[in-house]
């Protein structure tokens, strides 16, 4: 693997710089790509250092070519990503249901924007239920939700080699303030921290002749019989479950003995972090949080985390209203313990704002 | 030193956005935690922007802020939209060199104060260096980063410019100057009111 950092540096940074930099230390081979705000400064910075460490860029005519191209890229064996962000996020389900059907190892960073529609170029967590469940499937996918310009670097790492594992859609979920604000953190080379990157490989044109020397390579996305469609279905989904544990991540603190456990993902956990902190320093027993994964969602950890704490209350914060509520609901269906929230949907939350909450509960 | 989050507004353009870049840069420079975040609207040029930006010897949480220990407001129309972010503890300070409408100040403020720094370009200066003397302003207001590490910093972001025009590292300086000393007679003049 090409070095790219060198010894380990701190930079100053944007989120956007920060994901060029990281897929270029993963050793991408390409970016797809069609301008969006708050995303394009992926772009930009990805077309400015790419030509220098001979990796490639192609702008494509809208995001649903975008995300098909990246998935052709990736049966020939590249290395190959995206990212977008609000509407270009929906255009992109169809490429994404592809990459589901066919098990294609496409790596897509979300920059999430306001919406519905065109919302505004700015900042929400409202592509998380397009995120994690977008397209007519069933949500194969694998969804690391960004809280720092660090996370950004090691996940976007981390998410490549994800998707050339397991072969399951992977993504990076980010959001307009991660996206642009400046931030430091350290960049490394993946190998300097006894991290092992995964070689792409080609899932199409390999050599052998099929029935002797290999199995035959089965990159469907049509069937013609529903009994054929079902047992795929059927199979990926009991593999997607058997993986998910190794692959769920979360954040647990201060939740042993809380009254009121704060459950919020992505940049929104900065804030629930400081707030927990606050809340313990006045005598409140509050805990933190953070499913890292929204897909598979660390669904074991939270019940336990809501059994051994005996929490009266679950707060749930998030810049939507109540698409990681109703991630949370589903996956710990038949616990008691009462959910309140704190739905400022498009908008940032602050420690102050949840502290209120909390307040005006307990 | 403990958290001091700035809100910096103006008109697109301005170069508030600059100012926030090169702070920040030289917080990091100076080891301290930094996060800068502009907000971005549709425009491609003109209407407000304004940059958040925080400070800190501890890790920052969330990037935006309800109320600001410090907001700037360089135009009229920024003023009414800065307005929200101040406080019984906030410090707004506006652009005396416009005109606005004395509604659209801060109801609550822990001190408003005027400074000259558009006509103070126009006359002594350059119109291009205002956001100079508004940065030197910050410094004066606030001391989240020191004299130096700003010029360094200034000169990390403006070196290819200044390589073909040297006068110029020199009228940003001096607009730079200019501001701080703006800014602490600015503060002295309140205390000697309020004494």
């Amino acid at each position: 693997m090409e070095k790219i950092i060198g010894e380990p540096k701190k930079a100053f940074m944007t989120g956007n710089e920060t994901v060029a930099w990281a897929c270029l230390a993963a050793g991408a081979d390409i970016m797809f790509g069609y301008p969006i705000t708050p995303q394009n400064e992926v772009m930009h910075y990805w077309t400015r250092l790419a030509p220098k460490y001979n990796r490639n860029f192609l702008q494509t005519e809208d995001e649903l070519s975008a995300g098909f191209t990246t998935c052709g890229a990736v049966q020939a064996g590249k290395k190959a990503f995206t990212a977008t962000a609000g509407p270009g996020n929906v255009l992109m389900q169809e490429p994404f249901g592809m990459a589901e059907a066919m098990r294609l190892p496409v790596l897509s960073i979300i920059q999430q924007r306001g919406g519905p529609s065109s919302g505004t170029v700015v900042y929400s967590q409202q592509e998380v239920t397009l995120t994690t469940y977008g397209g007519n499937g069933e949500g194969h996918r694998i969804v690391y939700s960004t809280a720092t310009h660090q996370e950004v670097y090691d996940y976007v790492i981390k998410g490549f080699n994800t998707a050339w594992k397991y072969r399951f859609p992977t993504f990076v979920l980010g959001d307009g303030y991660q996206a642009k604000m400046r931030e430091p953190l350290e960049m490394y080379d993946p190998q300097d921290k006894g991290i092992e990157i995964i070689q792409p490989y080609p899932l199409i044109g390999i050599p052998g002749k099929i029935g002797e020397d290999r199995e035959p390579q089965h990159l469907c996305n049509i069937y013609s019989l529903e009994e054929e469609l079902y047992e795929v279905v059927m199979r990926v989904s009991a593999e997607y479950e058997s993986i998910s544990p190794e692959i769920v991540e979360f954040q647990a603190r201060n939740c042993e003995d809380a009254d009121i456990i704060i459950i919020s993902h992505g940049v929104v956990s900065r804030a629930a972090d400081d707030a927990v902190k606050i809340l313990r320093a006045q005598g409140i027993k509050a805990g933190y949080f953070r499913p890292i994964t929204l897909r598979p969602f660390p669904q074991q950890q939270l019940r336990e985390v809501i059994t051994q704490s005996g929490a009266k209350y679950l707060l749930i914060a998030e810049s939507a209203y109540g698409q990681l509520e109703r991630l949370i609901k589903q996956e710990i269906y038949g616990e008691t313990v009462e959910i309140e929230t704190l739905f400022m949907p498009g908008v940032g939350i602050i420690d102050f704002d949840i502290i209120k909450k909390v307040k005006s509960i307990i | 030193m403990s958290l001091i989050r700035i809100a910096l507004a103006g008109e697109g353009g301005q170069g508030v956005q600059a100012v926030a870049e090169i702070l920040t840069e030289a917080a990091y420079n100076e080891n301290q935690q930094t996060i800068y975040i502009p907000n971005f609207g549709l425009e491609q040029r003109g209407g407000v922007s304004i940059a958040f930006i925080q400070f800190s010897d501890q890790r920052i949480g969330a990037p935006k802020f309800n109320k600001a220990d410090v907001v700037i407001a360089l135009s009229g129309r920024a003023i009414g939209r800065t307005a929200g972010y101040s406080d019984e503890n906030t410090l707004f300070v506006y652009d005396s060199g416009f005109d606005f409408d004395k509604e659209d100040l801060p109801k609550e403020a822990k001190k408003i104060i005027a400074i000259p720094a558009v006509d103070t370009a126009n006359r002594v200066l350059h119109p291009k260096v205002f956001n100079m003397i508004i940065m030197g302003a910050v410094i004066g207001l606030t001391k989240v980063v020191s004299f130096e590490a700003a010029k360094e910093a200034l000169e990390h972001k403006l070196a290819y410019k200044f390589e073909t025009n040297p006068d110029l590292r020199e009228l940003n300086i001096k607009a730079m100057e200019i501001g701080k000393q703006m800014a602490e007679k600015s503060l002295q003049e309140e205390v000697d009111n309020n004494g």
